[in-house]
């Protein structure tokens, strides 16, 4: 039942390591990406022990993790656009495979791909260079990883959502994008979600953002009580839900409207 | 001769003009994306400086005010050096073959045959609203010594971007793929170049102001205007961003006429 989805995905890991060269410099622009934004916070502590009660360890925590975890959350958001631009959508749709499986699966293929090349190697500089808070401790370092992976599937369901618009336009990619400066500004990758003014707190609790990466930084770093995590992660699962259905309203709609020029 | 030049460069930008905005509700969009993408990092200063106050000294309409100068050069960079841009693409699909058969000069037609508009208005257009946000919030004297300055300042950075562009393009002749050599000295660099490079570390200073010299672009021409205190470099360094910006081109042009006896086509 699921060899075809395991198979796609074992390709598209595969199809990964082609590309040594740009990968290695992917690696070094996640480092000095880390290091940049280290060395700001770095100047507006001012060796300040903490703001807010959050230390500069826990701001450094925060970047190494969202920044190596974004590195793993990559979703190819132009997968159904570039299908439908070239046609090719029309074949893929007479395969005896589902084609939002497929679309998972090539997906994870390339994720589980960055943890191992990607996400490792740039954790373990950074946390040489920069330093990285150890978990709190083991159960919440395990609840930690569960987040992250209801995190990934927001991040999915959002980018799956999104690439339907194909069906009615010719143009995704400035949808793509503008959707790209809400998923940097808003889910702390950019900015730790802690230092936000109150009335965007207010605005962010709801909006997915914060679930893709500052929730499972905030388990990871012990802020959370248990009975707060299962909110947490009923929330991320909530919006992967509900994003995954919208998507999936538009799919079936964008089917039967699509039509394919030429061949 | 002059004049007909000069007509052959109306005629490329009327042409170039229409097809870029050929689907106008599309032009619109991808302006405004592009307009956003790049103001990510500004809404990232301006929340991180709601929470404190300064950076450095640099409080958040200097900050901004550093940006704008980046964003401005680049919106007029681009309608000149798109061609350079994406040369790589040029040269891997063989139409640079094609130019080298016309009766024109490669440089110019390079540099007339494509402008990339929406980079121009999305990024220039969030310079220009900084600078309006920002230069009546910073303690700058506006004059006509200022006006002057800041006017040769932009020019200067333009030229500094242009000579980067046009190195990174002469690499091309070399090599066929350049686009991580860009993206790790050029756009990378970019994102941060926006800061006050006093706090960095020694060696991404060294590399900002000696190898991919952003600091000439914004942070010596605002220093020049604001005068802030975490100025450690010479005081003449404020003054040479023309003459950094002449040099370079200067140099990457020289690179480039060398370069170029060197093509070899890449198709068949």
């Amino acid at each position: 039942m699921l060899t075809p989805y395991l198979a796609f995905a074992r390709k598209s890991f595969l199809g990964r390591s082609a590309y040594r060269f740009n990968h290695f410099m992917g690696i070094l622009n996640t480092i000095v990406q880390i290091f940049i934004f280290w060395e700001i916070y770095q100047a507006l502590y001012h060796g300040r022990g903490e703001i807010d009660g959050v230390t500069m360890s826990m701001v450094t925590t925060n970047f190494v993790l969202s920044i190596c975890l974004g590195a793993v959350f990559t979703v190819d958001d132009f997968y159904l656009p570039y299908r439908i631009g070239n046609g090719s959508i029309a074949t893929e749709l007479l395969l005896p495979v589902s084609f939002k499986g497929r679309m998972l699966a090539d997906n994870l293929g390339n994720a589980v791909f960055q943890l191992v090349f990607h996400f490792i190697p740039a954790l373990f500089v950074a946390a040489v260079v920069v330093g990285i808070d150890t978990p709190y401790s083991f159960p919440m370092f395990v609840l930690f990883i569960f987040s992250a992976l209801l995190g990934y599937g927001v991040l999915w369901s959002i980018s799956f959502a999104v690439q339907m618009s194909s069906f009615w336009l010719i143009n995704v990619w400035s949808i793509v994008t503008i959707k790209n400066v809400f998923v940097n500004v808003l889910s702390g990758s950019m900015i730790p979600l802690w230092f936000m003014p109150d009335w965007m707190d207010s605005i962010m609790r709801f909006l997915p953002f914060s679930s893709i990466y500052f929730t499972p930084v905030q388990i990871y770093l012990g802020e959370l009580s248990y009975r707060e995590i299962g909110e947490k992660c009923m929330i991320q699962i909530i919006w992967i839900f509900l994003i995954y259905l919208l998507g999936n309203f538009l799919w079936e709609r964008g089917k039967k409207k699509l039509v394919v020029q030429g061949g | 001769m002059k004049s007909d030049t000069l007509n052959l460069a109306a005629v490329y930008t009327k042409i170039i003009i229409k097809s870029w905005f050929q689907y106008k509700v599309d032009a619109v969009l991808r302006s405004l994306a592009v307009f956003l993408r790049e103001a990510t990092g500004i809404l990232v200063i301006y929340f991180t400086l709601l929470k404190f106050d300064s950076l450095n000294g640099w409080d958040m309409y200097e900050l901004f005010f550093l940006f704008s100068l980046l964003f401005v050069t680049y919106g007029i960079l681009i309608i000149f050096f798109t061609g350079l841009r994406d040369f790589g693409n040029t040269v891997r699909t063989g139409n640079f073959d094609r130019y080298i058969l016309r009766p024109r000069g490669l440089l110019f037609q390079i540099i007339f045959s494509d402008a990339d508009w929406f980079a121009a208005i999305g990024q220039g257009g969030l310079g220009i609203v900084l600078f309006v946000i920002s230069a009546g919030k910073v303690e700058v004297v506006w004059n006509i010594t200022t006006i002057l300055y800041y006017t040769f300042a932009i020019l200067g950075g333009v030229l500094i971007q242009g000579a980067i562009f046009l190195i990174l393009a002469t690499l091309n002749i070399y090599l066929i793929e350049t686009m991580s050599i860009k993206e790790l000295f050029y756009f990378n660099g970019k994102k941060f170049a926006g800061y006050p490079i006093s706090i960095f570390h020694k060696a991404v200073q060294f590399c900002m102001v000696y190898i991919v010299p952003f600091a000439f672009v914004n942070y010596f021409p605002a220093q020049y205007l604001l005068q802030k205190e975490d100025m450690a470099y010479p005081r003449v360094y404020l003054y040479l961003t023309p003459v950094v910006g002449i040099g370079m081109y200067v140099m990457a042009y020289v690179f480039w006429r060398y370069s170029i006896k060197y093509y070899k086509s890449s198709g068949n």
